[in-house]
């Protein structure tokens, strides 16, 4: 214990804990909607496109966030848009789109040979986050924080359902496409948490254990932020501890969480 | 009386299938109308064309601003995380209004109360019988103060107490002066309250 105290004194430790914390819990609120909207997938799809966006940022020698966060936002929007107009067949344009875009990534990576940068975007590295990573992680998250909270009634009334809101003349659409931006926000900064290959993990598996409480909206979403802040915490000290990539560790704590909750929840029927 | 709603040669497409074709009708306030017809003869798409839910091809609809709808049941997703408080004031949000005030929880809160739901408040939506569940849909229709109540099906698969309850709610919400229409396919249903029409809807077209 004396030895984890003694790595707070680290700046990069701080850094990691403060910025990853903000990005998941941020991650866990968009991913109550995506869940309770059938949009799980999205955040899957939108996180192989990340890779991609890396892959061309790391090609041209460029930011990556300035790569990523216009194509993401424009991804998000196809998604969203092939989603709604094709229903039956966008898991399909989704599954397309995201081994496409993974295909791309490995393809330019192994062109411009940047292995060793991309491999840290695809398994994560946010104990290694820099200093100008921390602060855009930082904004991105007051961003999407602050947004949620203005738009949170139309957001819950759109999620619940989109053709009564059309009735009181709101534009569900315009929500649709501003849960799609959230969502690409989230995983261009949740992308050094966990990398490409798991931020979903950490958009979707909090919400999905917190619909097992009881209660409404509200309270499934502050509890669904609770529960991956302490998943946050509980993985990275867990990678800390046996040298493993801090992504790996808060997904399975998710998931082992998910696991308990679930079987209390079901032992007595 | 004042004819406050009226369509004109209304018709409505869905690709090629003409959904609704040439309609013409007028409704004046405070009437309770009943529209029936067969599965897939358009009489959903009446309503949630004044709904303004769906684009008309042609023709012209007059209606008044206040006009509140409410969906078939099967439509709603009963299993989604939401308290009957929370379903019910989202009936108070308008366009550039991001915000709820004291004045709309309070509103809200008094809605609830007249239609007996107030020891229902914080219990989740899943949890509901089915008139409960009805009513928290009148309720939340009921708070925008709409001049036409626009309810598709609301009576579907209650018990008959439950059916009668709810008609008896709409029976004083109409003696309030709001105009009423109901979808159904039940025509148990026009024995449930006094109605001023009767408009049987058939391949997209009014029949009477």
């Amino acid at each position: 214990m004396a030895e984890f105290l003694e790595l707070l004194n680290y700046g990069f430790v701080i850094r990691a804990l403060i910025a990853g914390a903000l990005i998941s819990i941020c991650a866990s609120v968009i991913g109550v909607i995506l869940v309770l909207k059938h949009y799980s997938l999205i955040g899957h799809g939108l996180s192989e496109i990340g890779f991609a966006s890396l892959s061309i940022a790391a090609a041209l020698n460029l930011p990556y966030m300035l790569v990523s966060i216009p194509l993401m936002i424009l991804s998000a929007f196809g998604i969203l848009f092939v989603s709604q107009k094709f229903k039956s067949s966008g898991d399909n344009a989704i599954a397309i789109a995201s081994t496409g875009a993974l295909a791309l990534g490995i393809l330019i990576n192994s062109l411009n040979n940047t292995g060793a940068n991309i491999f840290s975007y695809l398994f994560g590295s946010v104990l290694a986050m820099s200093e100008n990573d921390f602060w855009v992680s930082i904004i991105l998250s007051i961003l999407i924080l602050a947004v949620y909270i203005i738009f949170y009634n139309r957001i819950f009334l759109t999620t619940y359902n989109s053709e009564y809101a059309r009735s009181l003349g709101i534009n569900s659409t315009f929500y649709d496409a501003l849960i799609s931006i959230l969502t690409a926000f989230i995983v261009v900064a949740g992308m050094r948490i966990t990398g490409t290959l798991l931020i979903s993990g950490i958009i979707i598996l909090p919400a999905m254990t917190a619909k097992n409480f009881s209660g409404g909206f509200l309270r499934i979403t502050i509890i669904a932020g609770i529960i991956s802040f302490l998943t946050f915490t509980a993985g990275i000290f867990l990678s800390l501890a046996f040298n493993t990539p801090a992504g790996a560790g808060i997904i399975l704590v998710n998931i082992i969480l998910m696991a308990l909750i679930f079987i209390f929840k079901h032992h007595d029927r | 009386m004042n004819k406050f709603l009226s369509l004109e040669n209304v018709n409505v497409n869905y690709g090629n299938f003409k959904a609704l074709n040439n309609i013409n009708f007028e409704m004046n306030a405070g009437e309770l109308i009943f529209i029936t017809g067969a599965n897939g003869s358009g009489k959903s798409t009446f309503i949630k064309t004044i709904a303004g839910l769906i684009k008309i091809a042609s023709g012209k609809i007059l209606k008044p601003s206040k006009i509140a709808y409410v969906p078939q049941i099967e439509t709603a997703d009963r299993d989604f995380p939401a308290t009957v408080f929370e379903i019910v004031i989202t009936g108070m949000q308008r366009p550039r209004k991001l915000f709820y005030t004291r004045q709309d929880k309070q509103e809200a809160m008094k809605i609830i109360n007249a239609l007996g739901l107030e020891n229902l408040v914080t219990r989740k939506l899943n949890t509901l019988s089915g008139g409960q569940y009805r009513r928290v849909f009148l309720a939340r229709a009921l708070c925008g103060k709409p001049e036409l109540l626009l309810l598709d099906e609301p009576c579907a698969g209650l018990d008959i107490k439950s059916h009668r309850d709810f008609y008896d709610i709409l029976a004083k919400i109409n003696s309030d002066g709001t105009a009423i229409m109901i979808v159904t396919h039940d025509k148990g249903d026009f024995n449930e309250i006094n109605y001023n029409r009767i408009i049987e809807i058939s391949d997209g077209r009014i029949l009477n």
